[in-house]
């Protein structure tokens, strides 16, 4: 079936037809494209767009083992904004969230001039420092444990040995802090290094080869040069890692499991815990919620920044 | 100046380097070594934990049960990301600007709408079975799929498929015969990424599998770590084994995963 009306679509102004023939024409040129996208629409409406918003209707409503669920109102919210566990839980995800940015911003940007320098085995650098990315989550999670086993880790050694005296990290509340930062870090940096290295590798030789002649020294040109130029991919770096690290439940859990106490019992190890483990279905809605909430403010406040400095 | 910048860079190069491979070459160590034996280089190596581990085939059934979560998730989502992106990147049609949603999608929290999802795979009747860890999969992964389809139909020349529909090749024709081939990295990579993330992935198979013949392979890895303690050795041989695909298809598709990523991250 030779069809013009995709000649059409692809070639725009090519034939011109009478009026009658417009409409029908219309429906033929566009019903490709939206029965090429309809599984993918059916699929995302069905499964994620409808769950989304039954989500609402559990937060507000409570559900007991039979399946009866009576409307309880906004009641969910109001217990968790009053429950100290919660708040632990924000404050918790804020200072991983914090944690996270602070250790692999720096570490990424490095990694990145590095992969996009002309050293040799730069190719070898790049696919090395890309490993933690591609490994599960779970997977990493328990070697980071290992290392850091009280007895056994070989990180609990070498602090025994800096130290003088046992530093068990993992059975403290602010090492338990440190060590899911520093494995989520750790996780995080290659994402970031691989979306600023396409920056750096757009920015034109001779910027940097002209502010030598100027005297500019290493600093100077990382200030004034790669921070301004790769500036959009630094945000969309920063935006995906923000909310993937706000949502994170699986790392953390296979981790510490949120202990000691809650001391890195994040938002998402939170809804996990109340989802998968205690079936507690309309709390878990009301937090998923507000991890919904959480990650569209994140959301919004970097598209906020990065709207006003392409303005400026 | 040029010296100590040179050997600064070195050194940032052999820290990342030792901190990326270290808790690798732990893990394998310890998957390796006697349980007992504290050495970092341990000097007689076993076998015992992998034996122990594939002793009784529960560990093989997770490795099964995982395989088909991928491979599945990989057939689901495959021919929507190829159909949709290619009508995204060729095609205008009214309301293409909502493609962007596709974008923000994969932002929100996935594990929020999880648990709305357990009741509808209960009304399903798909609750504990692998077909709802793989619809999840799907479509969790198909908006950025899609996405990445459009980058890598984008930078092929339309000009190709545009001589074929004039010459009289159908438009369907046209997708599969011209675009396709020529996409075909891209729909590598597509698969790369479809295939690592669902081999990766715990959360689905947590959420809509209580059965332990259903395990994937990270529910296995958290079974060494039981109120009596852990055990790491078998533990880390089974953490070897997870490493082992998404390693193994990373590196020899490298090139082609990364270019897909940035096409998909990036506009």
């Amino acid at each position: 079936m030779p069809s013009p009306s995709v000649i059409n679509s692809t070639l725009p102004k090519s034939v011109s037809f009478s009026r009658g023939k417009q409409s029908r024409q219309v429906v033929r040129k566009y019903a490709l494209p939206y029965l090429l996208l309809s599984p993918t629409v059916i699929l995302l409406i069905a499964f994620l767009a409808v769950p989304f918003f039954s989500l609402f209707y559990y937060g507000v409503h409570k559900t007991d083992l039979q399946g009866v669920s009576t409307y309880t109102g906004l009641n969910n919210f109001i217990l968790l904004i009053n429950e100290a566990r919660f708040i632990q839980n924000l404050q918790a995800t804020l200072l991983y969230l914090v944690g996270v940015l602070t250790l692999s911003l720096p570490l990424a940007y490095f990694a990145a001039s590095l992969i996009s320098s002309n050293m040799k085995g730069v190719g070898v650098l790049r696919t090395i420092f890309l490993i933690p990315w591609v490994l599960a989550p779970v997977v990493t999670a328990l070697l980071f444990k290992t290392m850091l086993d009280p007895t056994s880790g070989p990180i609990t050694m070498l602090l025994k040995w800096i130290f003088g005296q046992p530093v068990y990290l993992t059975l403290s509340p602010e090492g338990a802090r440190l060590v899911i930062i520093l494995h989520s870090a750790w996780r995080s940096f290659p994402f970031e290094m691989l979306l600023i290295a396409a920056g750096i590798t757009s920015i034109p030789v001779e910027l940097y080869e002209a502010a030598r002649v100027d005297g500019a020294n290493s600093w100077k040109q990382f200030r004034y040069i790669t921070l301004p130029l790769t500036r959009v991919q630094l945000f969309s770096a920063v935006l995906m890692i923000s909310v993937w690290t706000i949502q994170d439940a699986e790392g953390v859990y296979a981790l510490t499991q949120g202990g000691p106490g809650y001391a890195t019992e994040v938002t998402g190890v939170r809804l996990f815990k109340e989802a998968f483990l205690y079936f507690n279905i309309s709390l878990a809605s009301s937090i998923g919620i507000a991890l919904i909430v959480l990650s569209i403010i994140v959301m919004s406040v970097y598209l906020r920044i990065l709207g006003r400095g392409e303005a400026a | 100046m040029a010296r100590t910048r040179f050997i600064l860079a070195w050194v940032g190069v052999v820290f990342i380097v030792v901190m990326i491979i270290f808790p690798l070459y732990w893990g394998v160590r310890t998957a390796l070594a006697d349980n007992y034996d504290r050495r970092f280089f341990p000097t007689e190596l076993t076998l015992d934990n992998y034996r122990f581990l594939f002793m009784g085939g529960r560990f093989i059934d997770n490795i099964k049960n995982s395989m088909i979560v991928s491979l599945g998730s990989v057939t689901a989502t495959l021919p929507l990301a190829l159909l949709g992106g290619y009508a995204l990147a060729r095609f205008d049609f009214p309301g293409k600007r909502f493609s962007i949603v596709l974008l923000v999608l994969p932002l929100l929290p996935a594990i929020a709408v999880l648990v709305a999802l357990i009741m509808y795979m209960r009304m399903l009747g798909l609750y504990n079975t692998l077909y709802a860890v793989i619809l999840a999969n799907t479509v969790f992964s198909s908006p950025f799929a899609v996405w990445m389809v459009r980058g890598f139909m984008l930078s092929i020349p339309r000009e190709i498929e545009e001589a074929a529909l004039i010459d009289g090749c159908g438009p369907l024709a046209a997708l599969f015969r011209i675009a396709m081939p020529l996409a075909a990295p891209g729909l590598i990579a597509v698969s790369i990424f479809v295939l690592i993330s669902a081999w990766n992935n715990y959360l689905f198979s947590f959420a809509f599998t209580t059965k332990t013949p259903l395990q994937v392979v990270p529910a296995a890895l958290l079974g060494f770590i039981t109120s009596w303690g852990t055990n790491y050795g078998g533990m880390n041989a089974a953490a070897t084994v997870a490493m082992l695909p998404p390693l193994i298809f990373f590196l020899a598709f490298q090139k082609w995963f990364v270019q897909g990523m940035l096409a998909g991250s990036t506009k």
